[in-house]
């Protein structure tokens, strides 16, 4: 029967085309509305790397002195240079890595091409593994290289095109700054989203920009490379000069641990406790043991990655779908009175009420699947106008595959939850009464 | 076939009572072609209602078949309506934007037939009732008495064992309802029992058997033809004799 009943969901779909239509168009702006903010939602929310979110690690340790001190207070989101030094030697979790934002020119081999101006990034041999990183050409430098502060890079696809066109360009030199680096890897496709790995102060925020390149965390501290972005110091100024900053508890880089497992943030958690208690006795640490070990989406909704404005925004246009859905109630239970007489007759022919029930909750969900497609059509329309508004909108206003499927759902879930009054109502019919009066 | 006793309606509403059946007794035999007649309000459509299980009474026996059918649930009526019934209304009630061949299907979905016997029941009901050849038709594009002809089509396709009509021909000019009583009297001459609700005398004359509804209840009159043919078979066994 549901065959039957489909067949004839859409053959009324013909009948009084007027209503159909603003039943349709009621639907699926209602449902275009809410899945184009929620798709928005979605991409801004997403995991970024679901098969390791939950043991990748970011730790905080409250480096802060005395003066206006609060119990508790969330300690700074990133971490000094000898915290960093001391972290990397931990041993902890399977992997550890830091990275910090670096602006820098660099001058191509070619003479015509003027010098670009790029961002990039200084970290360990183990950020490449650690976040999965494909490549192209080549491959990350070594443990070694880090041992060694070796001048090596690894460039993003586009630097590399830009500067040695679509050829591998692995083994040959590049000046970032005044010093000649050697390339030893260029990335394949790697777009994150939301940029986790390096969301403070990364160039063009959480959902747009790109690193043009990776250098040595040790090369870039021997190059004296300054942090680009946020540097927190306590009261205590740093001494003088580049040494004197990097010994300083001034806080200006980013931390990652991985662990074996999603279980080993509270290993790591109670090491990073015994860590700040020996730095506290120590004198390193002035403030009582106050840390925090956050796993990736902990970390993300802690950053708060995802604006309010943004969840706002969809409870906004779940409203409006709301109101949409009320507006189609009215239509359908309209369209579905005028058809009592119908009702009446296939009841005297034998169809049970919950016969008459199946067959007009599919008639609504018809309307359901025609609203989807042009549901589908506008949120299409939708994305594109929201990714008109910047960079960063351009970045997250995509559907996916899983968006898709529930924009279809939603329309036809909507029209079955509009269609569900109307129906009973059908299904109250009084046989006997409609006959006469046909 | 059909056999009330004692049956009453009442319509009930906070300030009034209203007794559309009273004490009504009826016995249709099988094979009959029964006409139920009487003014306005006399509760004809009441009486037919409640046969076609489309509504339940206030109290009384009604065995339909040989089923009891006081206290049955919806699902229990719809299945006899189903099986046992054919109706035939005189606004016809053909689905506007179903053609002839889908609109004859309506009762035969329900029943859970196969495609294949669907389809030989709709083209010999069509057939039976020279609509075949117009099976694609949609009602609109028919007159009135083809339309009455589909909806007999309708009501015969699922083989039932009582027809109801109310007012069959009650919308059709004289020569079109003849064809259409016609047609009635041909099927119940091959078995079906026939109970036609009408105001029409002349149409109430072509039956075997006239029941008079006044007030709720019945006076059951015997036609002068069913006389006459009672007349007949009692000279006929009294010659054999």
């Amino acid at each position: 029967m549901f065959r039957y009943y489909l067949q004839l969901g859409f053959r009324s779909l013909r009948r009084n085309p007027v209503l159909t239509l603003l039943m349709v168009i009621t639907l699926s702006v209602g449902v275009a509305a809410s899945m184009s903010t929620y798709t928005v939602l979605h991409m801004m929310s997403g995991d970024p790397i679901p098969n390791k979110s939950d043991r990748l690690f970011v730790p905080q340790i409250d480096t802060g002195n005395m003066i206006g001190y609060t119990a508790g207070e969330e300690p700074d989101d990133q971490l000094s240079y000898p915290d960093t030094q001391r972290l990397l030697a931990s041993g902890q979790g399977v992997r550890r890595t830091a990275i910090f934002g670096i602006n820098s020119a660099i001058t191509p081999e070619r003479a015509d091409m003027a010098p670009l101006l790029t961002d990039g990034g200084a970290t360990t041999s183990d950020f490449f593994a650690m976040f999965e990183v494909p490549f192209r050409y080549g491959n990350p430098w070594h443990a070694e290289d880090d041992a060694r502060n070796s001048d090596v890079i690894v460039l993003s696809r586009a630097t590399s095109e830009k500067l040695f066109g679509d050829v591998d360009p692995v083994g040959r030199e590049l000046k970032l700054g005044d010093a000649s680096y050697r390339v030893v890897g260029v990335l394949g496709e790697w777009e994150p989203l939301p940029r986790y790995y390096r969301i403070i102060n990364g160039n063009g925020g959480a959902f747009a920009g790109s690193d043009d390149f990776f250098i040595p965390f040790s090369a870039a501290v021997r190059h004296e490379k300054r942090n680009s972005g946020n540097n927190n110091c306590s009261g205590d100024a740093p001494a003088a000069g580049y040494a004197g900053w990097i010994a300083s508890d001034c806080t200006w880089i980013q931390f990652w641990f991985e662990g074996a497992s999603a279980d080993d943030q509270f290993v790591i958690k109670a090491w990073l406790d015994n860590y700040a208690a020996e730095q506290l006795r120590l004198g390193w640490l002035k403030r009582p043991v106050n840390t925090r070990l956050r796993n990736t989406m902990q970390w993300l909704k802690h950053l708060e990655v995802v604006g309010r404005d943004s969840r706002i925004q969809a409870w906004l246009a779940f409203g409006f779908l709301l109101v949409c859905l009320v507006n189609t109630v009215g239509l359908l239970l309209a369209k579905f009175s005028a058809r009592a007489g119908e009702v009446g007759v296939r009841r005297a022919l034998g169809a049970t009420r919950r016969e008459i029930f199946h067959q007009y909750l599919i008639e609504a969900s018809v309307v359901g699947l025609v609203g989807a497609a042009l549901g589908l059509a506008l949120s299409f329309a939708g994305l594109w106008l929201i990714s008109k508004q910047s960079g960063a909108m351009a970045a997250v206003a995509r559907m996916d595959w899983t968006m898709l499927l529930a924009t279809v759902l939603l329309s036809v879930l909507a029209s079955l939850i509009a269609g569900f009054l109307p129906t009973w109502r059908a299904c109250q019919v009084r046989p006997a009464l409609q006959l006469k009066s046909q | 076939m059909l056999k009330m006793t004692r049956l009453s309606k009442i319509y009930r509403t906070r300030m009034i009572e209203t007794h559309a059946l009273r004490g009504f007794d009826i016995h249709v035999r099988e094979g009959e072609f029964v006409a139920v007649t009487g003014p306005s309000g006399s509760g004809k459509t009441t009486f037919l209602n409640i046969a076609g299980l489309l509504e339940d009474f206030s109290s009384g026996n009604y065995l339909l078949d040989g089923v009891d059918v006081s206290g049955i649930d919806d699902n229990a009526r719809s299945r006899l309506r189903n099986e046992k019934l054919g109706f035939i209304f005189q606004g016809f009630n053909l689905i506007p934007d179903l053609n002839l061949f889908d609109n004859v299907d309506v009762p035969l979905r329900y029943r859970g037939f196969a495609a294949a016997e669907r389809r030989r029941r709709i083209e010999q009901a069509l057939e039976q009732v020279g609509l075949a050849s117009r099976m694609r038709h949609y009602p609109a594009e028919l007159s009135g008495g083809q339309q009455q002809r589909v909806a007999i089509a309708r009501a015969l396709a699922g083989t039932p064992r009582l027809l109801l009509a109310d007012e069959p021909t009650g919308n059709l000019d004289s020569q079109m309802a003849r064809s259409v009583l016609e047609l009635l009297e041909a099927i119940n001459a091959m078995g079906t029992t026939i109970v036609m609700v009408t105001h029409d005398p002349e149409l109430a004359a072509r039956a075997q058997r006239n029941v008079h509804i006044v007030d709720g209840q019945v006076t059951d009159v015997m036609h002068e033809t069913a006389m006459r043919a009672v007349e007949r078979i009692d000279a006929s066994m009294h010659s054999n004799a």
